[in-house]
């Protein structure tokens, strides 16, 4: 924990004047102005006695009019050197105050850049930078730069002052709605967080999740953006998760497992994920492939997610374009009884904007693959809860991931099914079937949305969308994939088209739409008629 | 019900035996007296499951808890029934009763408390990856301490009350038994299957230190006769008038290893993973 007494002071190694001695920036006394705001803070610190911008000779202003015009003299002449050129100037000393329990090594990771300015503007946009990553930590309240003169000794040079904040309510909570693509639907997401617990910018955090689908997920998390010296944060999440398919697929799934996020960054996202999966069909109704998949797996994986999203809005993208590819890889531990299988999904979007209220067309095509990999692989199933479903309550227009929604199809609504135990003697459904995924699957879609001719709808957001969609899986595992062809595949794909009506709310997407089903298979779920949607940030 | 095959899903096999869970192997010596043609297939991964042992045929499945197990259910369902006759047997509910408690109690203390729960674990927990059958065996051994009433005050005498009442079914099951081939009327029967599964599961999985086996070893006409249709309905295999079956392993069960081809396509992928990692942490 850092003395309150002591300014920690990072200098830096090099703290020279320049030789060329161009246009040097010097103050002789250093004095802080201060105002009350916590936007972003870069100042010029100047004091009536200083001599700046080489001009020595200056006379003293006396009167506080005179202070005024000074400044605002000493300012203009600022501004028209730094946009005539660099103006030279080194860091020669950091000081940081206000971080009695942030260590003082976290702090000094996130401003790495400010020692390596070499003018008045690169020192500008560093600062700005700091001052992001240094709110970004989400540990601070308010974060201030102040700007310096450096020892009169050493003219070129600047002293920053950074003032931090610490939260002063470390617990902090949030409720909150969004659209996981591996959900395949919306869950609410009830959360508890803890920040800078122990000093090191760690957040620490509790959640409850409850999805549409009928999942719930008690999760407990951490995240340190500065461990051991790596340049990316890292997460862990330990969750114990419950899934409920039993209408659908008869059988529950329950996780219990460890997340680590081991690299992320703007585009890349390697995950590590240690999970102990079971099973079960309390029912005891299910069909003979879910029978032979009930029990207990561990699932060692590793996830590299590639996200280069650059539409202008998730929920409503009328620009742009998006593309995300997930790879997955389980079965990396030195037992060989974990679950191993290799799955890959990509997902691509594109808008177009019309030029008319606010209307964009938008196509998407999407698609992924799962098998199972070791000696015979082909010949044996793939894991249930890894292969792929379409259907659902989410708008497929928001789920940004890989295949998952169809308008018009319930969930987990369409593919492969197998008809479900039958018991002598009592009342059984004779449509009972088990949908089971496929190990293949493909989804295409294009919407038209566009803004109401109403004000009212247009400040709220609200606006209409025409969509089409198909979609479709297949079985390649258990040696189908000899059976498989693209025909059949093409001739077997599920589509639909509607028109709807779009709320957005500051929660979730709500879609109210007419689902027309262009074309469905017998035991497909799906129907033509009403259906809402919800859909939270992807 | 469909005219599909049967198919017998149970533990795995060890000890020498087709599965060596004494829950599974009376449902196997079952289908086998009643020369039923049946698959055997194995799951690996739901040891815990009180489900199985379950037969299948089509959409018709007959699981092991419910209606009183898996040979009650067949017999109820008129599939399977070796019983017919000797329901109105005066002893039948006696031995039935004698056979199902005190013996499947005595088995379930031998199997898991006894003998260390070695053979257990072998049975039941080699195949699921170690931390998981690790976890699970610890949790069946404090299900079974609850079902036999197990304390740490009383165990001393809940053991000897064990062996005690195991000593005293071995007993009549052996005079009731004699010289027979079978235990009623030289004729097979359900409970014929159970028994015979239970002393083929103490004679073979049990260790040889195994205080329930050395008591049963003392009976020569129960081991006769355990080690004679062990012999004609297990070991003969492709008799005539016995039925043939299949060994379906279970998804997860990794028997063989990997081909060359197959190891070094799994070397890629992990190594082209591995640098795709260590690429963009650089």
């Amino acid at each position: 924990m850092s003395n309150p007494d002591l300014k920690p002071e990072l200098t830096t190694p090099d703290s020279k004047p320049d030789p060329e001695h161009q246009k040097p920036f010097g103050t002789n006394d250093a004095d802080e102005e201060e105002d009350g705001d916590d936007e972003n803070d870069v100042e010029d610190e100047e004091e009536e006695d200083v001599d700046v911008f080489g001009e020595p000779d200056r006379p003293k202003p006396r009167t506080r009019e005179d202070k005024f015009r000074s400044d605002k003299l000493k300012m203009e002449s600022l501004l028209r050197r730094m946009q005539s050129g660099p103006v030279s100037l080194r860091v020669h000393d950091v000081i940081v105050k206000g971080n009695t329990k942030t260590k003082d090594h976290v702090i000094a990771a996130e401003i790495e850049e400010l020692k390596r300015v070499g003018s008045m503007q690169e020192l500008l946009k560093a600062s700005q930078l700091v001052n992001l990553r240094l709110r970004a930590l989400d540990v601070f309240d308010a974060v201030k730069i102040t700007l310096d003169s450096g020892p009169p000794e050493l003219p070129g040079t600047a002293n920053v002052t950074i003032e931090v904040v610490e939260t002063a309510n470390p617990l902090s909570g949030q409720i909150g709605a969004y659209t996981k693509a591996e959900a395949r639907s919306s869950t609410v997401e009830g959360s508890l967080k803890y920040k800078n617990l122990f000093g090191y910018a760690d957040i620490w955090d509790g959640s409850l999740a409850y999805g549409c689908d009928h999942s719930a997920e008690l999760s407990a998390g951490m995240y340190l953006p500065r461990f051991k010296g790596l340049a990316t944060p890292v997460t862990a999440r330990a969750y114990l998760l419950s899934q409920d398919w039993l209408k659908f697929s008869s059988y529950k799934e329950r996780s219990l497992g460890l997340s680590l996020g081991l690299f992320s960054s703007t585009y890349h996202d390697v995950s590590y994920n240690l999970a102990w999966r079971t099973l079960t069909d309390p029912s005891q109704m299910s069909s003979r492939p879910v029978r032979r998949q009930l029990g207990h797996n561990l699932l060692s994986s590793l996830k590299y997610t590639f996200k280069f999203d650059q539409r202008n809005s998730s929920m409503r993208p009328t620009r742009g374009y998006a593309f995300v590819s997930t790879s997955q890889i389980g079965g990396l531990a030195p037992d060989t009884r974990c679950l191993r299988f290799l799955r890959q999904e990509f997902d691509l979007r594109y808008a177009v904007p019309l030029g008319f209220y606010r209307a964009a067309l938008n196509f998407g095509i999407s698609g992924g693959v799962v098998f199972p990999w070791g000696n015979g692989s082909l010949s044996r199933p793939s894991s249930l809860p890894e292969r792929f479903f379409l259907g659902g309550n989410v708008s497929p227009l928001c789920a940004l991931g890989g295949p998952t929604a169809l308008w018009g199809f319930k969930t987990r609504g369409l593919g492969p099914t197998e008809p479900k135990r039958q018991v002598h003697g009592e009342n059984s459904d004779p449509s009972g079937v088990d949908f089971l995924g496929g190990d293949l699957a493909v989804t295409a879609l294009a919407d038209l949305s566009f803004d109401l001719p109403l004000r009212w709808f247009r400040e709220k957001g609200i606006h209409v969308h025409a969509f089409a969609c198909a979609g479709n899986v297949a079985k390649l595992t258990e040696n189908e994939y000899q059976n498989f062809s693209v025909q059949k595949f093409v001739e077997s794909i599920r589509s639909s088209v509607g028109v709807g009506l779009v709320i957005p709310t500051s929660l979730f997407r709500m879609e109210l739409n007419y689902c027309y089903i262009l074309k469905k298979f017998d035991h497909d779920r799906a129907k033509s008629g009403l259906w809402l949607t919800f859909s939270g940030a992807s | 019900m469909e005219a599909e095959e049967l198919t017998l899903v149970a533990t795995k096999p060890s000890f020498d035996l087709p599965t060596a869970c004494p829950l599974c192997l009376p449902v196997f010596i079952f289908l086998k007296l009643a020369h039923v043609p049946f698959r055997l297939s194995f799951n690996s991964i739901f040891p815990d499951s009180d489900q199985i042992p379950y037969v299948e045929s089509g959409t018709y499945v007959a699981y092991n808890n419910k209606n009183g197990g898996v040979i009650e259910c067949l017999k109820q369902d008129g599939i399977v029934d070796l019983d017919s006759e000797f329901q109105s047997i005066p002893d039948w509910i006696s031995i039935k009763a004698m056979i199902n408690s005190w013996l499947a109690d005595a088995m379930m203390y031998e199997l898991w408390l006894g003998s260390g729960g070695r053979s257990a674990y072998k049975i039941y927990y080699s195949d699921p990856p170690w931390p998981i059958g690790k976890v699970l065996f610890l949790k069946q051994v404090y299900v079974v301490k609850q079902r036999l009433g197990i304390t740490k005050g009383n165990a001393e005498q809940r053991e000897d009350e064990i062996y005690k009442r195991a000593n005293i079914a071995y007993g009549a099951l052996s005079t009731r038994l004699g010289e027979q081939n079978f235990l009623f009327d030289d004729r097979p029967s359900s409970l014929d299957a159970t028994f015979l599964g239970h002393a083929l599961v103490t004679l073979h999985a049990l260790p040889d230190t195994s205080v329930l086996r050395s008591k049963l070893l003392e009976h020569d006409n129960i081991v006769r006769y355990a080690e004679k249709l062990k012999m004609e309905l297990i070991e003969s295999g492709s008799s005539s008038s016995g039925p043939q079956f299949h060994s379906v392993p279970s998804p997860s069960a990794q028997r063989k290893g990997p081909s060359n081809w197959s190891k070094l396509l799994h070397l890629k992928v992990i190594f082209l993973y591995f640098f795709l990692f260590l690429l963009l942490i650089s």
